[in-house]
Parts: structure tokens; C-alpha cells; sequence
């Protein structure tokens, strides 16, 4: 029995994309695990009428009730009565992993060129501002109704990936040419797309009837549609239609890693820079063409979260650029993993609304939770070692076939 | 070639403070004039010493931790956690009163500096036990703390945001607070600022004069030659950064206590990207804790005179204003981007590999 | 993977095992400083020590012979604690002793000089010695700076050192930066020295410089093991010499008493002679010329100093040099890795010297990398994706942006079966293949774009004995279809038997051109060590010659 669960182990170890879900899966119930005891403990130090009482301290919170919560009210509590596919909870679920398919997609992209983009949120807080500033004075020129749709939207979307796309390229011109590193540019950048969004708005594009920052509503008809018989309903803020764009273009990203010239100069740059600059890329253009690219996913997610959930552009934008770097690394930055690990991430966030609502436990658990997540993929190592515990001892390393390294032992 | 271009920027830069100070002097009411009367205010001056007060500390810190071959992303983390974590102690010790005799201030301070020791040892575990690739962790360390902090405010104050504690006294030294502008910049200041200087020097000290301090920059330079040498390179990067804890740890506790009074763990939290600024001052400092301290007042220099300028009622917006230090990170990063990073920075070491 | 070791063994060569007679000649029990008595040290696939016994007795320079790979630097390993041995015993002072760790080596005075040295470049010369062993003051809150150098000036007065304890090791030579870590070893008060190869990186003017430190130490009463794969030095330097092979002792040996023929013989096992395929060239038009070609590195120093070289259709034209003398620096403004500060670079009659890396690889320019982990193939990429790097826009393998992967499939294949990459899978990724192979690939991929140039750096460094044959015969294959060739190597051998004529570079400049007939291995040495043609009767001759 444990020869076999030993041999499993070893294909296992072997298979490296297999590995990754493995490592991947195991991180996301290492940090469940983390967060649950989190839970508990933490339970003990707020007040409440009814807990349980272990040694005269009383614990508030059960973090079965939590999870449950968490991953049944994302679905919208399907094992109660009277539930429905197209329920709010799952629409709210569906809602963002669209949103967070396109910035993980963005953060994606950027990884696998060798670039840590940690600036999709601030692309995504200017994207989404082009687009809804384009929207409504757009609108005023192009005629209403299908006609309106079929342009504005496309528009839209186009805006929002343009000027995205710009401000990725800034710290990748800025890293290119000026060797500035491009975590802490990305990352001051999301500052300074706040102050500067809020400075345009308030400047010149604030909606007049109201006295929160944002800007005027999009016509309805400049919203993505709803389908027809089997979407969800208008008031739930989700389209499947956007949800099958971002999978089409989740699809376009991994046939473009694999099958085009330009994917596999990405893909090298990112593996090994000095075998690409070998091998004819241009370090520098890549770099650029890379963050932009990047930046323009995020800014289509900024142009969906404007035109899909609030139909105008607010100064309070939620983290989801961060939440794509989640998603990314926990897909190994793989284009199609990203779909998974975005739903999963929908699942978490829809599911911190039911945790605010269903428990007293605060819903930011949900953020500690994603970095849990990243901390756990950050460090196959620790799973490989606990993997290696259930392995009976003097398993011999693999050789190879023709003595190790070659002729490079003596080096 | 990059010398003459610092050259030239250091040329310019001078040339046009000189031409401010001269325009400001002629003309007060103008603008320039204006900017030089906040620059020359003494308020300007001690809010530009408590705003440095988390930049210079974290990158002291960060300083210990690069220099051994472990890049701590995570130091805008560790702000956060012991900056929220300290007001909660105090919050629970009774803001005011004593505990065994000692301010609950300073046990808010201490709790502060513990719990970021404790995040740079899980840092610390996940890179070097386990090998993780330490930017992706270091960002896992902010974002949790970007996550914790609200939940245990919403916890212990029932919303992201603590109440107010009070800060720190400013301490006054006799005699020497008499001294004409150094006293009351150095010596009528509260606590957090002592610790500060103290720390830069301390940090100074220890990289440039002792065994631990070259046993850092060998272990971020090549390991291997450290190994050989017969001294353990883990034991050294893990005391590294254990030491970027106990600075970041000093760094936050000290600007939520001495500054802030509370915390507000909502949205990018009351740290707001101090840590990364810090980052970017270690890297124009070149790892030198002195070098760090000053460059922390340049930009909590900018913060203060940001404050000046909309206290004077400046009708331009203040969103703007306040992106100027981000901004000005990014100037000063393409500026010393080829700020030469430790040989081995970033990489895990095994000892016996050949 | 058991016993039987690495690679090639056989064992049968006349010579093996004949070991006694000679070791015990001068050995008088006591006065052993170090006895290896029997160590075996197995890696995962390979046995790197196999059951090796050395005695090395105090006051002497004892060398250690071999190939690379025979497994010398493993045993000075076991030695110095770095590696714990399987089997065997390490007495050092007549004392049985157990190393876990170098501290261990230390502590039992044992010091080493690595091959590539173990310094922190940013640190001074004082900083480097102390490190690790930093004498304290004031309750140790401080390193005593003033005792490490006044124990430093000891030492060198002692040793008749010239190294200033204040020098960054960054702006030292690498002849001071031996010495420095020579220093290192006896500041912790090391008996036992062990070098590892210490004559790779210096000139033949350092190298005498070195043989009369190792004089010095041993007439002061140190020990010396000295590791090296060149008959030369060893017959030359030391006092007595063990040879190594194939993870096994072949013997020791007195260097006065025995041949360098018998060395040569026991060292390889069988007699290797690098038969030069000398049809003379029917060289044909130029095909690359260099002009005024300067290059300076990040700080502003000149390491290719105004360079003019022809390479022409049919030809090799071979570059010698120690390495790090600028030949890296001119071969990447060749390819278009870097633009030359000044000159140009004409290919076919275009000047090329601000074209893209990627025009020069679609005007038919093929380029062997020196170094193949970083550069030559993407490690993780599996052969088929590595088969079109360089390629994956050339519209052989990719149309309108898309890569033809069924195509690039057939055509890795193809190398893989030509060129006889082993294990022969297309899917296998390159970091699993051996060195030998990932070579033989590479040539395979950069020879089959159909070139009219190829530029060849260290084309079969690292790389085992038959693929080195291979590779050099694709070369002349090349030559004879009318390819042009540059190859630049610091392989004497290689350079002499393949090229038609030969450029000896030195400190970035052209020292002399010449052609491999005219001119013998030493005349060769003294050149790349900056010896100019006119000074070459004074300079004498340096021992015997192997041709």
C-alpha cells in the first residue's frame, strides 16, 4: 500500500504541469486551513452573546459556518430550499470572475514575459475611466437603441484598452530604457492613477446630480446585454455574454502564448532574457510590447466592470487588480488556469457578502485569504518536502541515463 | 556615463533651487514664494522629521534583509501589521494608564515591533526553508496584512478603522532644546524620532563596523565565499531579516503611536505604500542606512509640504497633491535605476552545492 | 546506477593499479600531514571518488593529475568538509578525523583555494581575509580593523607578499586575488593548503610567481596539494604526483623518475592525439570583415580595442586567447548581441554593425554560444521548442506571425538524428540532456540554418571526447562547402588543428596573426600571455614540447 501511494507520488513528482494543479490545489486548502484556525482564534477576542466555551474564554465564530457561508453563499445556498440557477448569489460569483479573468489575464501576460505587473489595478482605475468618459459623450453623437449598442460598447471596451494599455507601457518604457524596476513603478502608479482619476473627474466629467465622485451613467443601451430566456436578470449586474468574451479572450491569450511567433519570443524572455536576446528579441520592444499588452487586458477589465456592473465609472474601484495578481499565480500564469482560479476567486468574493450578512466574522477575511493563497504557491518546495514525508525512506533519486551533467562535473 | 548624467541631474536641480529661493525671496506672494515660506515653516521641518519616521526605519531595514540576498517586498506589510497591531495593544492595555510602570504606549510599541518579528520570521521560513521565490512572497506578506488589518479592527473596534488613542509626549531635552533651530528639530521631538536617529545610526553601525555587518554583504554577494569561510549563510539571512522586522516593526508601531494616534486599516491602509517608498529610498540611498535616513526626509519633506500647501488654501486639488512623493519615486527610480543590486540577491543559497 | 561508474571507464588500460612501490618510496609513517585512506563518494547516477587513497607528506607540493572529470576537486571536497564521503577514512595528523562542515577543516588547519575564487568583489583585500574569523574589540560589539591588518603585514612579510590590505578586490589583479585567498587560508592558521587548479586564470609570468610562493610555504614548513589537469605544471611545481582517472587512483609517482609519456598514458588511459586535418585552404571571397571594431564595457574601459579581421568563404579563422581578454565582447558585436562603440562590421559587402541581432540570424549568420545554459537553449523548453529559436520568424517555420510547430517538429527531429543527440526524443526538455548532448544540439540547429557564416566560441568546452571529435569534423565539413568560419577558443589544441589561420588576441588587441604551421604551442602560450612576436627569441623556451 504504500509502495503504490509512494509510486503514485513519484509520476506525480514527475509531471510538472500535473504538479502545479496539485501545488496549486494544495495551497488553496493549506491556506482554507490557515484562515479557519484564524477564524477560531480570533473568535475568542470578540464579543458575542452565544459561543463556545472551551476554559472559561468564549469563542465567537465557527469557521465551518464561515466556509460554509463563503462557498454555499456564492452559489447562492444550493443545498437550501427554493434555490434557482440563475440566483443572485452565483450571478454575483459569475459577475466577478469575469471582471477577474480579465485582470488576471493581465497579470498573466506580464509574468510570463519576466515582468511583475502589480500596476493592473491602477491600469484597470484609468481604463475604466476612458471608457465611461468615451461612453457618454459618445453617446451623444451616436443614434440609441441596438444600433448604439453594437458601437458603444465596442467603443467602449476599445477606449478602455487603449488608454489601459498606455499606462502599462509606462513603466515598461520606464524599465526598458531607464532600468527602473518595475515592481515599485507599477505599484507607485496605482497611486497616482487614484489622485489623477479623481483630479479628471472632479475636474471635469463629475455627474452633477449626485454628490458621490463618479461620473454620469452610460445609457442603458450601452450596458452589456442580458441573453434572452436563459441570462441572469438585468438587476444582478452579470452577462453571460461578457463572461463568454473573457473566455474567448482567455482562449485567444493561450493559442497566442503557443502558437505565435511573438508568444514564444514572450515566453523565452520570460524563462531566460539572455536566450532570447540570442535567439533575435529585442529585449527592450519586448519589454514594452509586453506591458502594454498587459496593461490593455486591464483596462478591458476596468471597461466590463464599468459597463457590466455600475454602467458609470466610481472613485471607489475594488481591489480587483490586485486580486488578478491572486488569480495568476495561482494558475502558474497560465492563460486557461486563469479561468479556474478567477472562478475561484468569484467564489471567494461573491461569498464574502454572504459571510457579511450570515456571520459576524468581517468579510476583509476573504483578502487574507488570497494572500494565504499566494504565500502557499509561492513555495512548492514546502509541499514537495511534505510530499516526500509519505515516502518510504531510501527511495533512490532518479539517475540519468548517461551520468548526470555531462562533462560539466568537474567545472 | 550614468555618472555624468547624476552629475548633470544634481547640476540642474541645484540651479533651479537656487532660482526658487531667489524668486521667493523677491516675489513672496508668488508662488515660489509661497513653497518657500511652507519649506521654511518649523512645522514643515517637525512634520517632515515624523513623516520620515516609517520611510528611513523600513528601509534600514530592508537594507539588513537585501544586503544578505533577501529581497523583503513585504516591508509595506510589516508597517501595516505592527502600526495596527500597536494601537490595538494599547487599545487593550487602556490608552493613558501604566502597566508594571511603563506607559501603555511604549507596550503598544513593543507588541508592534513583536508581531512584525513574527512576519518577517514567516517571511523568513517561506524563502529560506522553503525556497520561495521571495518577491511573490513578500507581495503574499503585504496583502495578508492588507486583509488583517480591517478584520481584526472590524474585530476590536467593530470597523476597519481603530479609534483614537493619543500619541506620544514629544520629549524635551534641557538645555540642548535651546538650540537654535537643531533644538527643536532634535531635541523637542517626540519619541519615534529619537528611535529613528538612533536607529540610523545603530543600522550604520552594525553593516559598516561589526562581523555581523560584513557577514551580510557577503552573504548577499556571494554566499559561497561566506560558506567556505566557515559561517552559516542561512543563520546570517535569517538574522537579516529578522532585523528588517524589528526596524519596519520600530518604523510602524512608532508613526501609528507617535503620529497617527490610531489606524485606519481601510483600503491601502494609513501606511499607503510607505514601505515601497522606503524600498525606493534604500535603493537611491545604495544600501547606506545614513544615506536612507536622508533620503526618507525628501520624501516626507514633499508629504509635509503637501500639507502646507493645502492648509494655506491652495485652490488646486488635493488628489493631485498628494501623488507628487508617488511620482517622485519614479523619477528618482529611473534616476538611480542602475543602483547595482547584491550579486546574490534574490536567490536561494544551498550550502555544498558545486 | 551502481559501482561501476562513470561514463567511459573500462579498466583495462596496462597501467591501472600499479600504485605501491612508488607511494611508500619516501614515506616514513609520521610525517604524513594528510592520509586519504580509501574514499568513496557516490553522486545520484555517478561515482565520483572510488575508493581513493592519497598521502601527502608535510613540506611538500603533492599534485593531483587528471582529466576533468576525474574526480580531484571531489576528493579535496571530502578534504576540506565540504562533501561527507561514503567510505574511507580522512586522517590528518596522524588523527582520525570527520569533517561536516568546512568550519570543521578549518578548525583542523585545512584551507583551500578554489578554482573560481571565493570572494566578495565589493569588499577589500583586508575584509576578505578576516571574513568569517574577524578578530573583536570592545566585548565584541566591533571588528579590530588595526589587528587584522597588522596581521596581514605579518603575513606578507613573512611570505614576501605585495598586497595592499586596503584594495577593493574588484580593482586587483586576479594573480593579487590568489593571493589574497592564499592569505585567507594561513590568517586561520592553515598547515594544509589545497589549490584547485590555480593556474587556470593566470599568465605564464604569474604562474612562475606562484611556483616560488608555493616554494616559500613549503620551505616554511606548509603543505601544499595542488590540483591540476596539466602534465606541465605537475612535473614542474610539485614533489610528488597522484593521478587520477575516472574516479579511481592510478598511482603516485615521482616526478623526477618517470616520463611525461607515462603520465600522459596513465592520466588518459590511452593515447589521445589530435590529428589536424591539414588540406589547405581554398579560401574564397570575404565573407565577414571587422574594422576599427572597439568595444567598452559599463565602465567606460576599452576591452576590444580598434580589432580589424577578414573571414573568408572556405576558410577558418581562429582567435586564441586566455579567456576574459576581450574575445567574448568582439564575438557579440560580431553577432549583433552588442553594438561596437566604434568601427563597423561588414557581412557579404552590407555593413551590418547596426543591424539587429534578428537581420544578421535571416542573412544566414549561425552563432555557437560560449556559454549554452544561459544563452544557447531555453532549459525548460523542451527540443522542439528549442529547435527554432533564432528561427521562429524566419519564414521557414512561421507565416504571418504563427509558428509551424509540426514542421519545426520534423526539422528537430532531424538534428536530433543527425547530429545523434541522445536520448533521441524530440519532446524531452533540454535541461534533462548532458552537456555533450545540449552541445551536439545546438551545432546541429546553427549548422542546418543553411549559413554562409558561422561564428564558434569554446565549440566543445565541457563536452566529452567524442562529441568533441564530431563536432570538429562538422566544422571541416562546413570549411570544405565553402562556409566561413570564425572560432574563437581558448583550447590550444583545437585552435592549432582546425584553423587555417590563427589570431592571438590579448587585452583586446590582435598581437599577431599568423597561421598554426608557424608557430609552436609555446610561441602560442607567450603570445596569449601578451608576449609581442619581436620579443618571442628573447623569452627562451618553457620546458619540453609535446609535438
Amino acid at each position: 500500500m504504500r509502495d503504490r501511494l509512494a509510486e503514485v507520488l513519484d509520476r506525480l513528482v514527475g509531471a510538472s504541469a500535473l504538479e502545479r494543479v496539485l501545488i496549486s490545489v494544495a495551497a488553496l486548502f493549506a491556506a482554507v486551513l490557515v484562515g479557519g484556525v484564524l477564524v477560531f482564534v480570533s473568535g475568542g477576542f470578540a464579543t458575542c452573546r452565544t459561543g463556545l466555551d472551551l476554559a472559561g474564554w468564549t469563542f465567537c465564530y465557527n469557521p465551518m459556518q464561515v466556509y460554509y457561508e463563503l462557498f454555499l453563499g456564492a452559489l447562492g445556498h444550493p443545498l437550501e430550499g427554493g434555490w434557482q440557477l440563475t440566483n443572485f448569489g452565483l450571478a454575483t460569483t459569475l459577475q466577478r470572475t469575469t471582471l477577474l479573468i480579465f485582470a488576471g489575464l493581465s497579470v498573466a501576460v506580464a509574468f510570463r514575459a519576466g515582468l511583475l505587473n502589480i500596476g493592473t489595478q491602477g491600469q484597470l482605475v484609468v481604463g475604466g475611466l476612458a471608457t465611461a468618459v468615451t461612453v457618454v459623450y459618445a453617446a451623444a453623437i451616436v443614434p440609441g437603441g441596438f444600433i448604439g449598442t453594437v458601437v458603444l460598447i465596442p467603443l467602449g471596451v476599445f477606449a478602455g484598452a487603449v488608454v489601459g494599455g498606455f499606462y502599462g507601457a509606462i513603466p515598461g518604457v520606464l524599465k526598458a530604457y531607464g532600468d527602473a524596476n518595475e515592481v515599485i513603478t507599477t505599484i507607485m502608479l496605482n497611486f497616482v492613477a487614484t489622485g489623477v482619476t479623481a483630479t479628471i473627474l472632479s475636474w471635469q466629467f463629475q455627474d452633477p446630480n449626485s454628490n458621490n465622485p463618479q461620473t454620469r451613467p452610460v445609457p442603458e443601451y450601452a450596458e452589456i446585454p442580458n441573453l434572452p430566456l436563459i441570462g441572469f436578470s438585468g438587476r444582478m449586474d452579470f452577462s453571460l455574454l461578457a463572461l463568454a468574451f473573457a473566455v474567448a479572450l482567455m482562449i485567444g491569450i493561450a493559442w497566442l502564448f503557443a502558437r505565435t511567433s511573438f508568444g514564444y519570443e514572450l515566453r523565452t524572455s520570460g524563462l531566460q532574457p539572455e536566450a532570447a536576446a540570442y535567439g533575435g528579441v529585442d529585449e527592450r520592444r519586448m519589454t514594452v510590447a509586453s506591458m502594454t499588452l498587459s496593461g490593455a487586458l486591464g483596462g478591458i477589465g476596468g471597461a466590463f466592470w464599468v459597463l457590466m456592473v455600475h454602467g458609470r465609472w466610481l472613485e471607489n474601484v475594488p481591489s480587483l487588480g490586485f486580486d488578478g495578481i491572486a488569480v495568476s499565480v495561482l494558475a502558474g500564469n497560465s492563460p486557461v488556469g486563469v479561468g479556474a482560479a478567477a472562478f475561484l476567486f468569484g467564489v471567494l468574493q461573491s461569498g464574502s457578502r454572504s459571510i457579511g450578512t450570515g456571520t459576524d466574522v468581517p468579510p476583509e477575511l476573504v483578502g487574507i485569504l488570497s494572500g494565504l493563497i499566494i504565500l502557499f504557491v509561492a513555495m512548492p518546495e514546502f509541499f514537495r518536502m511534505l510530499g516526500l514525508r509519505f515516502r518510504p525512506a531510501g527511495t533512490s533519486q532518479p539517475a540519468r541515463a548517461d551520468g548526470g551533467e555531462g562533462g560539466d562535473v568537474d567545472e | 556615463m550614468s555618472d555624468l548624467v547624476s552629475k548633470r541631474t544634481a547640476g540642474a536641480a541645484a540651479a533651479l533651487t537656487v532660482v526658487w529661493i531667489v524668486v521667493g525671496l523677491l516675489a513672496p506672494d508668488s508662488w515660489p514664494g509661497v513653497l518657500l515660506s511652507i519649506a521654511a515653516s518649523p512645522n514643515t521641518h517637525t512634520a517632515t522629521l515624523r513623516l520620515a519616521v516609517p520611510i528611513a526605519l523600513a528601509a534600514i531595514g530592508g537594507i539588513f534583509a537585501e544586503k544578505s540576498g533577501v529581497i523583503n517586498i513585504g516591508i509595506e506589510g510589516l508597517l501595516i501589521v505592527s502600526g495596527f497591531s500597536s494601537i490595538v495593544a494599547t487599545y487593550w492595555l487602556g490608552s493613558g494608564s501604566t502597566t508594571l510602570g511603563l506607559s501603555n504606549h511604549w507596550w503598544g510599541l513593543v507588541v508592534g515591533v513583536l508581531i512584525s518579528v513574527l512576519f518577517a520570521l514567516l517571511f523568513a521560513v517561506v524563502c529560506i526553508e522553503f525556497k520561495a521565490d521571495q518577491i511573490i512572497a513578500g507581495l503574499a506578506v503585504w496583502l495578508i496584512a492588507l486583509g488583517l488589518a480591517p478584520f481584526v479592527s472590524r474585530i476590536v473596534f467593530g470597523s476597519p478603522n481603530a479609534t483614537t488613542m493619543g500619541t506620544f509626549k514629544p520629549v524635551t531635552v534641557p538645555v540642548l532644546s535651546e538650540i537654535p533651530i537643531l533644538g527643536y528639530l532634535l531635541f523637542d521631538t517626540p519619541p519615534q524620532v529619537y528611535l529613528m536617529l538612533f536607529g540610523a545610526v545603530a543600522g550604520w553601525y552594525l553593516l559598516f563596523r561589526t562581523s555581523f555587518g560584513r557577514w551580510v554583504v557577503a552573504s548577499g554577494e556571494n554566499p559561497k565565499a561566506l560558506d567556505t569561510a566557515g559561517v552559516d549563510v542561512r543563520k546570517v539571512r535569517y538574522a537579516a531579516v529578522l532585523l528588517s522586522g524589528v526596524f519596519a516593526g520600530l518604523g510602524g508601531a512608532g508613526f501609528a503611536l507617535g503620529q497617527l494616534g490610531t489606524f485606519a486599516g481601510g483600503g491601502q491602509t494609513d501606511i499607503a505604500g510607505r514601505g515601497f517608498i522606503a524600498i525606493a529610498t534604500y535603493l537611491l540611498a545604495n544600501y547606506h542606512p545614513i544615506g536612507a535616513l536622508l533620503g526618507s526626509f525628501l520624501f516626507a519633506g514633499l508629504n509635509s509640504m503637501q500639507n502646507g500647501l493645502q492648509a494655506a488654501g491652495y485652490a488646486i486639488p488635493t488628489e493631485l497633491i498628494r501623488t507628487i512623493p508617488y511620482a517622485t519615486v519614479i523619477v528618482v527610480l529611473v534616476f538611480v535605476g542602475r543602483t547595482r543590486l547584491p550579486e546574490a540577491a534574490g536567490e536561494d543559497y544551498e550550502s555544498g552545492e558545486d | 546506477m551502481s559501482d561501476s561508474g562513470a561514463g567511459t571507464t573500462d579498466g583495462t588500460g596496462p597501467k591501472t593499479g600499479v600504485d605501491a612501490g612508488t607511494a611508500d618510496r619516501k614515506s616514513t609513517g609520521s610525517d604524513l600531514a594528510v592520509h586519504l585512506d580509501g574514499i568513496t563518494k557516490r553522486f545520484p547516477g555517478v561515482v565520483a571518488n572510488d575508493d581513493v587513497d592519497l598521502r601527502v607528506e608535510r613540506g611538500t607540493v603533492h599534485a593531483l593529475l587528471g582529466e576533468n572529470g576525474a574526480g580531484k576537486t571531489t576528493l579535496m571536497n571530502v578534504l576540506y568538509g565540504l562533501y561527507e564521503p561514503e567510505e574511507g577514512r580522512v586522517v590528518v595528523d596522524g588523527e582520525d578525523r570527520s569533517f561536516g562542515s568546512p568550519r570543521d577543516a578549518i578548525d583542523a588547519g585545512i584551507g583551500m583555494i578554489h578554482q573560481h575564487f571565493m570572494l566578495v568583489d565589493p569588499m577589500t583585500v583586508a575584509e576578505n581575509i578576516a571574513l568569517g574569523n574577524e578578530p573583536t574589540k570592545w566585548f565584541g560589539m566591533a571588528v579590530d580593523r588595526e589587528r587584522i591588518d597588522r596581521e596581514i603585514r605579518d603575513l606578507c612579510d613573512r611570505y614576501g607578499f605585495d598586497v595592499d590590505p586596503d584594495a577593493t578586490i574588484e580593482d586587483v589583479s586576479v594573480g593579487v586575488q590568489q593571493r589574497v585567498e592564499i592569505l585567507k587560508a594561513l590568517f586561520r592558521g592553515a598547515e594544509v593548503l589545497i589549490l584547485d587548479e590555480p593556474t587556470a586564470v593566470l599568465t605564464p609570468q604569474e604562474v612562475e610567481g606562484l611556483y616560488e610562493v608555493l616554494e616559500e610555504l613549503t620551505d616554511q614548513g606548509k603543505t601544499i596539494i595542488f590540483i591540476t589537469h596539466k602534465l606541465e605544471e605537475a612535473t614542474h611545481a610539485a614533489d610528488a604526483i597522484t593521478v587520477l582517472r575516472d574516479g579511481k587512483s592510478v598511482g603516485t609517482v615521482d616526478p623526477g623518475g618517470t616520463s611525461r609519456k607515462e603520465l600522459a598514458e596513465r592520466m588518459v588511459g590511452r593515447e589521445v592525439l589530435l590529428e589536424a586535418e591539414s588540406e589547405p585552404a581554398e579560401a574564397g571571397d570575404v565573407v565577414l570583415s571587422a574594422d576599427d571594431v572597439t568595444v567598452r564595457d559599463a565602465r567606460d574601459i576599452e576591452v576590444v580595442s580598434e580589432i580589424d579581421l577578414d573571414v573568408r568563404a572556405g576558410e577558418i579563422l581562429g582567435i586564441a586567447g586566455v579567456d576574459g581578454n576581450g574575445q567574448a565582447e568582439l564575438v557579440e558585436a560580431i553577432t549583433g548581441l552588442e553594438t561596437p562603440d566604434e568601427g563597423t562590421i561588414t557581412y557579404d559587402g552590407t555593413d551590418i554593425t547596426e543591424w539587429s541581432r534578428r537581420q544578421r540570424i535571416e542573412q544566414g549568420m549561425a552563432y555557437i554560444p560560449e556559454d549554452r545554459h544561459e544563452r544557447g537553449l531555453v532549459m525548460p523548453f523542451d527540443l522542439v521548442e528549442n529547435g527554432v529559436l533564432g528561427s521562429q520568424r524566419s519564414p521557414r517555420f512561421a507565416t504571418s506571425g504563427r509558428i509551424d510547430w509540426p514542421g519545426v517538429r520534423d526539422h528537430t527531429e532531424e538534428i536530433i538524428e543527425t547530429y545523434d543527440v541522445r536520448p533521441p526524443d524530440a519532446d524531452a526538455d533540454a535541461q534533462s540532456l548532458s552537456g555533450g548532448n545540449q552541445q551536439k544540439f545546438i551545432v546541429g540547429r546553427e549548422f542546418e540554418r543553411d549559413p554562409s557564416l558561422v561564428v564558434a566560441t569554446h565549440p566543445t568546452r565541457g563536452v566529452d571526447i567524442g562529441s568533441t571529435e564530431f563536432i570538429h569534423e562538422r566544422l571541416l565539413d562546413l570549411r570544405r562547402e565553402g562556409v566561413a568560419i570564425l572560432l574563437v577558443s581558448s583550447n590550444l589544441e583545437e585552435v592549432q588543428a582546425l584553423s587555417d589561420r590563427l589570431a592571438v588576441i590579448y587585452e583586446g588587441e590582435f598581437i599577431d596573426v599568423t597561421t598554426p604551421e608557424d608557430v609552436t604551442e609555446e610561441e602560442l602560450g607567450l603570445l596569449m600571455a601578451g608576449q609581442r612576436p619581436d620579443q618571442r627569441d628573447a623569452a627562451g623556451s618553457v620546458g619540453g614540447d609535446d609535438r
